[in-house]
């Protein structure tokens, strides 16, 4: 069987070879040479193509490199490109005892390095045995000087250290890093991934000199008001870019402290609050966008108290009116009034406003210290209380979320501290009936610039500014303290909104020598008369604004 | 055509051939302005964080009350003026305009 196989092969060959003999030897030739002509042209076609393809491609489609050094972490800048942070590499030197050759030497060597070191303590480590840091960020002439020694116990590591220019002032934002390059609170954490891998320096949202103008203002009527803690949020309305986020007390990030002081909590973010007759806005404005009410319908023979359950809810004012139109009613901050608009809303639709605008649920941000609003059930009694801002907590960055969305023409908005490209493309959502916000918006620059309305200190000239004062007690176990929470919430121009201001007073006490200059008529007042937010927050916030204003005038004028 | 083909083929050998040393040199040269471009940044960096320290508002506050006897004041945004450039002239014009409500 085998045999007669190998016999078909072999015919086959013959005859195969006999075929291609039959062909003349140059045409065997000229066909190699085309064949390898042929695999030279379709490597260049191939070469061709990769090269249009690289050369098409886009900037953008880039392949970045990506560093993932464990000494790396981007800097961080300001939307006019200064530096916030920078990262700088230091060597921290030590030494291994146990390979110490000449212990006299090495230390003779080393003072003259290091005058001011403490010898007979370095002394007493090297006896120990065990390693140990001789100095931490040393210079890099000093580096030289001990490189140059050529001795092998002296060990060096070279770390990342992070700088701060500007102190204080970012504290709360940028946050902080641990030893082994973690990012733990602020930016650094939650761009943790992004601050390792980029190329380039993550650019931020707030301005410098406005979040400087703020906080020194803050920092300044903290020991006029004696409050616990403030904050203040500066934000564009149209596109929730913050433009300054101050929590006061701060501290210096280039310390590196571990803070265990719970009155550095971020209180601009983090801070929840009762936050008492801001929330009266969105009530009124929850009102006319369900066609319940009108600016100028008007509630008559309002109470002057009203019992609800084991609570009584009165007014602030005992001379407010008892028949009021709903634009009075928000100009002379009516608990009454609002209960009743509260009242005519029924729960589903106040709450379902207030869930719109961002106020009731945790807010996704930039930075991870974040409050959560304390949850609550609704009720008849509570559906009261909300309406005039009580019984219902937010924080403060949520406010001037809510109160960007009511006055900007009722455009969702993101609060966002990254700066987005010059090319982006904002998407403007309406969520909000068109009209709404130009009603609320003089509403609430009737508060600021009438007699009756209850902000009339930051009435300044040039700004035309609105806002709506809030003056809540805090809240502890089972009830109030005598404590307040002092919100005032600014938008300016109120003819075109671009901008939201939220100050809050965390615990303010009234000054007895505080000269106020009043700026809806002539004349000063010396002292605190009420620990209201009319007397401390709007006072505040005038002060702060008649500041950054020129800033914002002509820094900000084309954007 | 035998000859032809082969002097394409030469022609083309050499063209690439040429072409990949001056890719290379030109890739030698990016390189060692990426290098410069690299120390010139890091400088750049340093100078601009010096800078920064320096022109803080915080420090412009200090060397203020240090040299200079006059406080700081508050500009009134009713008194600044835009300048703008019309037939030759220069015109001076209020940045904002009192509103009805003011």
């Amino acid at each position: 069987m085998n045999e007669k196989n190998s016999q078909i092969i072999l015919e086959e060959y013959e005859n195969k070879f006999l075929y291609r003999k039959s062909k003349t030897n140059l045409n065997i030739e000229f066909n190699r040479i085309a064949f390898i002509f042929f695999m030279f042209v379709v490597i260049s076609i191939i070469f061709s193509i990769q090269l249009l393809h690289l050369g098409s491609l886009k900037k953008d489609n880039e392949v970045k490199t990506l560093i993932t050094k464990k000494n790396y972490r981007a800097d961080i800048l300001d939307r006019n490109g200064n530096y916030l942070v920078k990262s700088v590499s230091s060597i921290d030197l030590g030494i291994n005892p146990t390979e110490v050759i000449d212990e006299k030497r090495l230390l003779v060597n080393l003072q003259l390095i290091f005058p001011n070191k403490n010898f007979s303590e370095i002394k007493k480590k090297l006896n120990k045995g065990k390693f140990f840091y001789l100095e931490k960020k040393i210079s890099s002439q000093n580096f030289e000087k001990i490189m140059l020694l050529g001795d092998k116990s002296i060990k060096y590591e070279e770390k990342l250290t992070r700088i701060y220019p500007q102190k204080n002032l970012f504290s709360h934002i940028i946050g902080q890093i641990d030893d082994d390059n973690q990012g733990i609170s602020g930016i650094e954490k939650s761009f943790d991934k992004e601050l390792k891998t980029s190329t380039e320096p993550l650019s931020l949202t707030v301005d410098t000199d406005i979040q400087f103008l703020v906080r020194e203002e803050l920092e300044r009527f903290q020991s006029i008001f004696r409050s616990k803690g403030s904050a203040a949020i500066l934000m564009n309305v149209n596109n929730g870019e913050i433009i300054s986020m101050v929590s006061y007390p701060d501290f210096d990030l280039n310390k590196r402290e571990a803070l265990k002081d719970l009155n550095f909590l971020n209180r601009a973010s983090k801070g929840v609050y009762e936050l008492g007759s801001v929330f009266k806005t969105f009530t009124i404005a929850a009102g006319l966008e369900a066609n319940l009410i009108e600016v100028d319908t008007e509630f008559l023979n309002l109470e002057k108290k009203l019992k609800c359950g084991k609570s009584t809810i009165g007014e602030y004012d005992d001379k407010i009116p008892s028949d009021l139109t709903v634009e009075q009613i928000l100009i002379r901050s009516g608990n009454i009034g609002s209960v009743r608009i509260g009242q005519r809303l029924e729960i589903d639709k106040l709450r379902s406003f207030l869930d719109k605008i961002g106020v009731l649920k945790t807010i996704n941000f930039d930075i991870e210290e974040v409050g959560e609003p304390i949850p609550f059930r609704w009720g008849k009694c509570k559906l009261a209380t909300v309406s005039f801002g009580h019984g219902i907590t937010t924080t403060p960055l949520q406010l001037a979320k809510g109160y960007a969305i009511v006055t900007n023409g009722g455009f969702d908005i993101k609060p966002s501290l990254i700066k987005k490209d010059a090319n982006h493309i904002w998407n403007k959502k309406r969520i909000i009936k068109e009209g709404i916000s130009k009603k609320i918006n003089l509403i609430l620059r009737k508060i600021v610039s009438t007699k009756e309305g209850t902000a009339g200190l930051a009435n300044i000239k040039g700004y035309q500014i609105g806002g709506k004062t809030g003056t809540a007690q805090k809240t502890i176990t089972g009830g109030y303290s005598r404590a307040k929470v002092n919100t005032f919430v600014a938008i300016f121009p109120t003819s075109k909104p671009k901008y939201v201001m939220v100050v809050l007073l965390d615990e303010p006490k009234i000054s007895e020598n505080y000269i106020y200059k009043y700026r809806n008529k002539k004349g000063s007042y010396k002292g605190t008369p009420y620990n209201t937010a009319g007397w401390t927050s709007v006072e505040v916030a005038g002060k702060i604004i008649e500041k950054i204003g020129p800033i914002l005038a002509t820094k900000y004028m084309e954007n | 055509m035998k000859k032809v083909s082969l002097l394409i083929i030469f022609v083309l050998i050499l063209a690439t051939s040429l072409v990949k040393n001056s890719t290379k040199e030109i890739e030698d040269k990016i390189f060692a302005l990426n290098q410069s471009i690299r120390s010139l940044k890091v400088e750049f960096g340093d100078l601009m964080l010096e800078y920064n320290f320096l022109s803080s508002p915080d420090k412009l506050i200090q060397y203020q009350s240090q040299y200079f006897e006059k406080e700081l004041i508050k500009i009134d945004v009713m008194r600044i003026k835009e300048i703008s450039e019309k037939n030759n002239t220069i015109e001076l014009t209020d940045l904002k305009k009192m509103i009805k409500d003011e």
